[in-house]
């Protein structure tokens, strides 16, 4: 049966091998999960999970990359031999995953190690772990291509609600178990002196198995599934969110981290309503955070501030809101005369504009390159929002208060995203998106609608900058340089144009990187570049695409693999 | 007499040193399905988009039921001017259904406060629109799933997409620009039969068509629109028994039309 399932009509010359590949691919990953990878202690440690020839002392004590090599291989088998729809990508994702690890790992080890005598048998002493996985992973790949690239599965299936409820709820755990697995692996900043090593081993099993449950249909099975019981997902998503501090990610390092990504996810969800939706290229837009930001550091009572007066930060954060809307309206209202590269112009003008104003201080507002310092923490009750919280028997890391506050933040301008998609003014910037004349020959007054779609975006951009004040302490124009608009726009195309959980993921990848990457030091922003351009490569409409993007940009063959790539490319990158 | 219910008076649309419409006049009465004819380049889509406030004629003006129409498109449909596309275009990468809520737009009260809380007027807004759509999609014989993207529609049903989302804008006049164009005889008979329907629910249709049996079969007037001038004007005998039309359209090359036209002007003059 193993070649009855091609569909797509060109059978590969590998379709009669595929299944013997899959086989002995799948138990040359679990025998290189098992067999040494390092032949000597290395200089900076033993090489993490028990890499060395030391581990036949307990060959059972399997973690960290051999564990997951050895999933991966027993999934690999049992994608070859049990009846699942579209093989060939399952086998084929988890293929990319075991050649990922294994070549990230053998690299790794030989580059620290100091050349191939780290892997091979110099010495009298053999340690092929790395070669063996690296074999398995092509053969996986080779079985996969023999299987044949068919379309994704589509799940009929429709459980009745109690099943439905618990499935939603079981995923969700291991989306929220897989996030502080992915912050936390490696350990925390520079700790441990293979961490970048660590982190994009996980990164390729994980992108390894979501891309085997991408192909297999689980996850578009679990999208339908999530969008009928819309209410109970955004409930347990929340909760899940509201949880991370309770993982391994709840100490202070991760939720100051988790706590700027929110910033910059809810920033990026304003940007998308603008850039993804009504289609305006916005180059500017990190100057309304900034705007945000300066009005809630002024009203703080910060000893710097310039105004005298001090406001409680609900009534702060709207006026920063608000004031970051009007000039989003002043800066919008070109957008009736000028179009596309145009208007990316006269967008990314304003941004120096704000940028140097505040360098100089302009009416004494900014205090110019001495930034606003100084801007006292938020408080609930007498609780600072920087400080440990304990609740009982409970105790929960610094920050953690700041990290819930920011949630709801993401949360709440996810809402106003998703409810004015939906809606008659939704409807009317996809549709200036697509066909401006043929939106305005349809009655849609294009112009308010663009200067509306720049204000809401504004507006949502100056409450994220009135948090970031408080969150920072400091105000600075440093903080909203041209870089941060590219930054912020990077993550929204990323993400999935007009996607809200694209957003989010594109800001966290944007943000979460450069810290994991740190190991890397001075080629660290280099394999970064490296990677967003090959990401952009093989998935031109973002990592969780919009629908209707998705069909315009999606390409046949490379739509089904999602996540791999992107290993592929730090893989690459490495290389 | 009732005042018709578009009336296009004198117009002349200047580009540069380009006359593309000398003194174009068109009356349609209510009720009626007039056809717009004449060979490429004669200033049919230029006459459109002077009726739907795209361009605002050099001089003269548009009247819809008396009353002059604004120079904004926007504006154009909500007074109730609906049109679509010599090249379709509707949204490609939004639904069918999306499309004709698109068309609704102009008819529905959501502001952005309820785009942005959906309170209950903003479900029963939504649900009226949806449909109301859903009629019209049924109404032009689109039956198939309405979360298709409408890129992926047949040539012909998005030609139909097109019609249902001008007709989802509540109009008095629809302006059709070239709906049979590239369809086979039988998708020509049911979109005859579909304008024909159209006029039946108190829509006044102008058709801009090259199909002259199309037309003829078609409209209950037609004009002849030749390098911008208005050739002929009369019921489908009249044009079809006149001999310019006919010399037009039935043979002769194109340069002795040109000349045939040179003639025509001394006429007038």
């Amino acid at each position: 049966m193993s070649t009855v399932d091609t569909t797509s009509g060109k059978r590969s010359a590998l379709a009669p091998f595929a299944k013997p590949l899959a086989a002995v691919g799948g138990v040359l990953a679990i025998v290189a999960a098992l067999l040494p990878w390092v032949t000597f202690t290395l200089n900076d440690g033993n090489w993490p999970d028990k890499s060395t020839l030391q581990f036949f002392d307990a060959p059972f004590a399997v973690t960290g990359f051999r564990w997951h090599l050895l999933l991966l291989g027993v999934l690999i088998l049992v994608a070859a031999f049990a009846p699942i729809p579209s093989r060939g990508r399952v086998v084929r994702a988890l293929g990319w995953g075991v050649a990922v690890v294994s070549f990230i790992n053998g690299a790794y080890i030989t580059a620290k190690g100091g050349g191939l005598g780290a892997i091979t048998a110099l010495d009298g002493a053999t340690a092929f772990g790395s070669v063996a996985g690296l074999v398995a992973g092509v053969l996986t790949i080779l079985a996969g291509y023999g299987y044949g690239i068919t379309p994704v599965g589509e799940w009929k299936f429709k459980p009745p609600t109690p099943v439905a409820y618990l499935v939603l709820l079981v995923s969700f755990a291991g989306v929220l178990l897989a996030v502080a697995a992915m912050l936390t692996t490696g350990g925390v900043g520079t700790s441990n002196p293979y961490a970048g090593a660590i982190f994009l081993s996980f990164l390729g099993f994980a992108g390894g198995v979501l891309g085997a449950l991408s192909g297999v249909g689980f996850i578009r099975w679990l999208s339908v599934l999530s969008e009928e019981h819309r209410v109970f997902s955004v409930i347990v998503l929340a909760a899940c969110a509201l949880l991370l501090p309770f993982t391994d990610a709840g100490n202070e390092y991760w939720m100051t981290v988790a706590a700027n990504i929110g910033i910059y996810a809810a920033t990026a969800i304003g940007l998308n309503i603008v850039v993804g939706l009504a289609g305006l290229l916005d180059l500017g837009y990190v100057a309304f955070m900034g705007i945000g930001a300066l009005v809630a550091a002024n009203f703080s009572g910060a000893a710097a501030a310039n105004f005298g007066i001090e406001l409680p930060f609900p009534v702060a954060a709207v006026i920063a809101a608000v004031v970051a809307g009007i000039f989003g309206a002043i800066v919008g209202s070109p957008t009736l005369r000028v179009r596309g590269d145009y208007l990316a112009i006269v967008t990314l003008a304003f941004g120096e504009i704000f940028t140097r104003s505040a360098q100089n201080d302009i009416g004494g507002m900014t205090n110019g390159s001495n930034a606003i310092p100084g801007i006292p923490a938020l408080s609930l009750f007498g609780k600072e929002f920087n400080r440990e919280l304990s609740i009982g028997a409970v105790k929960l890391p610094a920050g953690v208060l700041y990290y819930i506050l920011i949630v709801l933040l993401v949360a709440a301008t996810m809402a106003v995203f998703a409810n004015l998609k939906f809606s008659r003014i939704g409807r009317a910037w996809i549709a200036i998106r697509e066909d401006e004349d043929a939106a305005r020959a349809m009655g849609i007054r294009t112009g308010q609608a663009k200067i509306l779609a720049f204000l809401i975006g504004a507006t949502l951009a100056g409450l994220a900058g009135a948090v970031f004040a408080h969150k920072n302490a400091t105000v600075s124009y440093e903080s909203f340089k041209f870089l941060e608009s590219i930054t912020l726009l990077a993550a929204v195309i990323l993400g999935g144009m007009g996607s809200i959980p694209g957003a989010v993921l594109g800001a966290s990848l944007l943000f979460v990187l450069p810290e994991k990457l740190r190991d890397f030091e001075e080629f660290r922003l280099m394999i970064f570049g490296l990677a967003l351009i090959l990401i952009m490569r093989f998935r031109p409409q973002g990592l969780i695409p919009d629908r209707h993007r998705r069909a315009e940009l999606a390409d046949e063959d490379v739509g089904g693999a999602p996540v791999d790539e992107v290993h592929a490319a730090s893989k690459e990158a490495k290389a | 007499m009732t005042t018709p219910v578009l009336e296009a008076r004198d117009v002349s649309m200047v580009f540069g040193g380009l006359k593309a419409l000398k003194g174009v006049t068109l009356t349609l009465e209510e009720g009626k399905i007039v056809g717009l004819i004449g060979p490429n380049g004669a200033g049919k889509t230029t006459f459109f988009n002077c009726l739907t406030g795209l361009y605002t004629p050099t001089t003269g003006q548009v009247l819809l039921k008396g009353n002059t129409l604004p120079g904004d498109p926007a504006k154009v449909t909500d007074a109730g001017v609906a049109r679509t596309f010599q090249n379709i275009r509707l949204f490609p990468s939004m639904t069918v259904l999306e499309n004709v809520l698109v068309g609704r737009h102009v008819r529905m009260k959501q502001g952005p406060l309820a785009s942005l809380f959906h309170g209950p007027a903003y479900h029963r807004g939504e649900k009226a629109a949806r449909e109301r759509s859903r009629e019209l999609l049924e109404f032009v014989g689109l039956r198939g799933p309405d979360d298709e993207l409408s890129r992926n529609l047949p040539y012909g049903d998005q030609r139909r997409l097109e019609i249902a989302r001008a007709l989802a804008t509540d109009p008095a006049v629809l302006l059709l620009d070239e709906p049979t164009a590239g369809m086979n005889p039988q998708e020509t008979e049911a979109t005859q039969q579909l304008i024909f329907r159209i006029r039946e629910t108190g829509v006044s249709v102008v058709v801009i068509e090259h199909d002259i049996k199309f037309i003829f079969g078609l409209c209950d007037s037609v004009s002849v629109l030749v390098q911008g001038e208005l050739l002929v004007e009369g019921s489908p005998e009249v044009v079809r028994a006149d001999p310019r039309v006919v010399e037009a359209y039935l043979g002769k090359p194109p340069e002795e039309v040109e000349l045939d036209i040179e003639a025509a002007k001394g006429e007038q003059a």
